[in-house]
């Protein structure tokens, strides 16, 4: 097996941008267009996303010769929005059925997008397997990963939204 | 048959999109959230095919799929893993395990309806209470043909009915439109380069929305070896050229299954008026006798007991149509109706020259028969029926 040290940021980031692309372009018919990216930040930094609107995360961790786990940050009009392209239905439908669809459907688009990202792991030697999902909600939070794992965020355009892929690598004992 | 698909998902989400996708298919889908739900579903529903997730609680998609292909009652059950567990290694070990088809998240619903087509035999689900549809109602008919001219022709042999005619040159062509809008019947000429017309019939046979689309063969009369290979192959008609409009239309219809009885029956004026065309082949005395009985009995039903039998547009009288014209006259006998003949003067004479229809009487006119039909004076169906036998 290929050491940790050796999944640099270019294999990452090739990885999520596949991942975020396939999944956004296949199940909602969007391109989401890779904008930016914060390399090492460093636990205490700012959130990913404007603090202040509600938010719906999703996390989706990879276990096996190499640990993870991906935090899927979207604002909670955006997971309205993804939520009724998926399932076909309206914002009064979406009302009517709460809460717990939403977190479902951002629980499932997280689950394909670290599938897709882990599938590239494994394929170049490092065999993991999915965990499953769950999800964060709320606004003014902030995730600190722990001091062993080398963090990565990526950002992408969507139309008028933001997704943001907070990746956090377990490095080598 | 109503295929049973379960689908065992631990995401409710992945739930509705494959209850969504399968929502134009006559089939049931049965839902599960883990391995040990699934199991027990598969126990109890015998379903038809199995949709697999990997990553699940209590018990995950390969154990569900060991334990389903350790027992005798269940291992014959086709499974279709459904996953964003996609690494090549984990896939390959899955396979081993016996597994159908493999589509790994995330997926196009198109995608799966397509590979769940290969596994099971979707059929199209007919919208609402089977209203059938008839020869006025459009319908969309494909030709593939590459020589400009009969697909002039055809268009032009069909151009009385509400049918929408188009024309492709090209299998790809009529790929693409297959795909988009799938047409209620594809002609296909068998002389298409390559013998393209074989390769695009297998290929919309193995489409889920074209699998039951009838797919005619247009082909030269003598070209018997093609005809036989089309026949061989399963195409529901063919066609030869030069095209006949009129057999085209008449197996078209057939291939649809259309109700063609408007043809030869209509409630005009509280009268029921059966019609017969200017050429009466075989075919067309087949049509309208099939519909014969129901027909009558229907505007009896309906309260209408007049019958005016028009053979006015007929060009020449014989047998078939003389045996057709009986069978109404002893049905309105049957059914206590009255009944007037229209004809023009050629039938009339030619009429007169048969022993058997010598005595029938005719109005000259659709209006005149009804305006005569119960009044004084008019044949009654038993007159005409003794004066007839």
């Amino acid at each position: 097996m290929p050491a940790i040290a050796d999944i640099n940021e270019t294999l990452v980031r090739t990885y999520i941008n596949r991942a975020v692309s396939d999944v956004f372009k296949t199940m909602l018919g969007r391109e989401p267009t890779f904008s930016a990216q914060r390399e090492q930040v460093p636990s205490t930094d700012l959130p990913p996303l404007d603090s202040h609107r509600p938010q719906v995360v999703g996390t989706v961790g990879f276990i096996g010769d190499v640990n993870g786990l991906i935090y899927l940050h979207l604002d909670l009009a955006f997971a309205r929005v993804c939520t009724c392209h998926l399932l076909g239905m309206t914002e009064a439908e979406l009302d009517e059925a709460g809460d717990d669809v939403i977190n479902d459907a951002i629980g499932e688009l997280t689950n394909m997008t670290v599938g897709s990202f882990k599938n590239g792991l494994c394929d170049s030697g490092y065999p993991c397997k999915l965990t499953i999902p769950s999800i964060v909600r709320g606004s003014n939070f902030i995730i600190e990963p722990i001091s062993s794992a080398s963090r990565h965020i990526y950002y992408f355009d969507c139309q008028e939204h933001r997704v943001v892929a907070d990746i956090l690598i377990q490095r080598d004992e | 048959m109503r295929y049973k698909v379960l689908t065992v998902d631990d995401s409710k989400t992945v739930r509705i999109i494959v209850k969504k996708a399968f929502k134009p298919y006559d089939c049931e889908i049965l839902e599960a959230a883990n391995g040990v739900e699934g199991l027990a579903v598969a126990a109890k529903e015998s379903p038809d095919l199995i949709l697999l997730d990997v990553t699940m609680p209590v018990m995950d998609g390969v154990e569900m799929l060991t334990k389903l292909k350790a027992d005798p009652a269940l291992k014959a059950i086709p499974v279709m893993m459904l996953t964003a567990e996609g690494g090549r290694d984990n896939v390959l070990k899955i396979a081993k395990i016996g597994v159908r088809d493999y589509l790994v998240k995330p997926f196009k619903e198109e995608v799966l309806i397509e590979k769940c087509g290969r596994i099971i035999d979707l059929k199209p689900l007919t919208d609402g209470p089977a209203k059938t549809k008839s020869i006025f109602d459009p319908a969309d008919i494909l030709v593939v043909e590459d020589k400009p001219a009969i697909v002039q022709q055809i268009q032009e042999g069909l151009k009385h009915t509400p049918w929408k005619v188009r024309g492709v040159a090209t299998q790809g062509e009529a790929i693409d439109t297959c795909t988009k809008t799938p047409p209620d019947v594809v002609l296909v000429s068998l002389s298409l380069p390559e013998e393209a017309a074989f390769t695009l019939f297998r290929l919309l046979r193995t489409n889920v929305k074209t699998k039951y689309t009838p797919v005619f063969a247009l082909v030269v009369k003598t070209e018997t070896s093609q005809q036989q290979q089309a026949q061989t192959m399963g195409f529901s008609a063919i066609i030869t050229k030069p095209i006949d409009a009129g057999e085209l239309e008449t197996k078209i219809a057939k291939a649809m299954n259309l109700d063609t009885s408007q043809r030869y029956y209509a409630i005009e004026s509280e009268c029921l008026v059966m019609r017969l065309p200017e050429n009466c082949s075989a075919p067309v005395l087949a049509e309208a006798a099939h519909y014969l009985k129901p027909k009558f009995t229907e505007a009896v039903d309906a309260g209408h007991n007049k019958v005016v039998i028009d053979i006015h547009q007929l060009r020449n009288l014989h047998m078939g149509v003389i045996k057709l014209l009986f069978q109404a006259m002893q049905t309105c006998r049957e059914l206590a109706m009255q009944f007037a003949l229209v004809a023009n003067q050629h039938i009339i004479s030619e009429c007169k020259g048969f022993e058997d229809t010598r005595g029938w009487t005719f109005y000259e006119s659709l209006d005149e028969a009804k305006a005569n039909l119960g009044k004084a004076g008019t044949p009654a169906p038993a007159q005409q029926l003794a004066e007839v036998a």
